[in-house]
C-alpha cells in the first residue's frame, strides 16, 4: 500500500517535470523562428492538407506568451477549446460528483457532448481545407 | 432514458484525447474520442463492468498517443539539434 502511494507520488512528480520542461521550450523558444527544432505534422507533410492539430504548436507559443490572437489565428480550436478542457479536467479529477456538477458533467462531457466534440473537431479538419471557410475561420 | 445509474460515471479520457488530436496524433486522439463515448453508452445502460473495462482501454490507448507523441517529439528535437548544430559547426 504504501510502496504504491509512493510509485503514484513519483509518477506525478515525473510527469510535472515533463509537462514543466515542455512548457518552457514552447514559451522561450518560437516554433516560428526555429522550426528545425520542432517536429512536423506527418499529414501536413504528406498531403499538404492542415490537420485539426496543425499549428498547436506555435499557437501555444504565444499563449505562453499572452498573445491570444496571434494563438487563434494559428488554431481557433486550441483557443477555443481551453476553458472546456480546464473545466473538464477539473470535473475528472473532483470524484464523486455531487448534485448540479453530476448534471453540469452528463450536459457537457456526456455521450451526446463527446459526438459533438468528434463532430466539430471532423468539421473543422475539413473546414480549415476550403480556402472561403478557413479564412472565415481565421477573421 | 439515462436513469439507470445515479452516479460518477468513470473517467472517459475525453479531455485527455482532445488534447492528443491538437497536439499529437490525430488518429489516437480520435480513436480516444470515440471510446470515451463508449464509456459513456455503456454506463447509461447500466453496464458499470463494461464502462469501467470500455475506460481502463481508452486510458491505455489514450496514454500510449501521448507518450509516443512526446517520446517522438523529444527524440526528433535530440536529432535535429545534433544535425544542425553539428552542420553549423562545419559551417562557422
Amino acid at each position: 500500500m504504501a510502496s504504491s502511494t509512493h510509485n503514484r507520488l513519483l509518477i506525478i512528480v515525473v510527469w510535472a517535470l515533463v509537462l514543466l520542461s515542455l512548457l518552457a521550450v514552447y514559451k522561450f523558444i518560437s516554433p516560428e523562428l526555429a522550426p528545425a527544432y520542432f517536429p512536423k505534422c506527418p499529414f501536413r507533410q504528406y498531403t499538404g492538407l492542415q490537420c485539426p492539430g496543425c499549428g498547436s504548436q506555435r499557437a501555444l507559443h504565444h499563449l505562453l506568451n499572452f498573445r491570444l490572437g496571434a494563438a487563434f489565428a494559428l488554431n481557433p480550436l486550441l483557443v477555443l477549446s481551453i476553458p472546456y478542457l480546464l473545466l473538464g479536467f477539473w470535473l475528472d479529477a473532483t470524484r464523486p460528483l455531487k448534485g448540479k456538477w453530476l448534471v453540469v458533467r452528463r450536459t457537457l462531457y456526456g455521450r451526446v457532448a463527446i459526438l459533438v466534440c468528434l463532430v466539430v473537431v471532423l468539421l473543422f479538419w475539413a473546414g480549415r481545407n476550403i480556402p472561403i471557410v478557413a479564412s472565415w475561420l481565421n477573421s | 432514458m439515462d436513469t439507470l445509474n445515479t452516479g460518477t460515471p468513470p473517467k472517459t479520457w475525453l479531455v485527455e484525447s482532445i488534447l492528443v488530436t491538437l497536439f499529437c496524433c490525430l488518429p489516437a486522439g480520435i480513436v480516444g474520442i470515440i471510446n470515451a463515448s463508449k464509456v459513456e453508452s455503456l454506463y447509461h445502460q447500466g453496464d458499470i463492468e463494461g464502462a469501467n473495462r470500455a475506460s481502463a482501454e481508452a486510458g491505455k490507448w489514450t496514454r500510449i498517443g501521448l507518450i509516443a507523441g512526446i517520446v517522438v517529439g523529444v527524440l526528433y528535437a535530440i536529432y535535429m539539434f545534433v544535425i544542425v548544430g553539428s552542420s553549423g559547426l562545419f559551417n562557422s
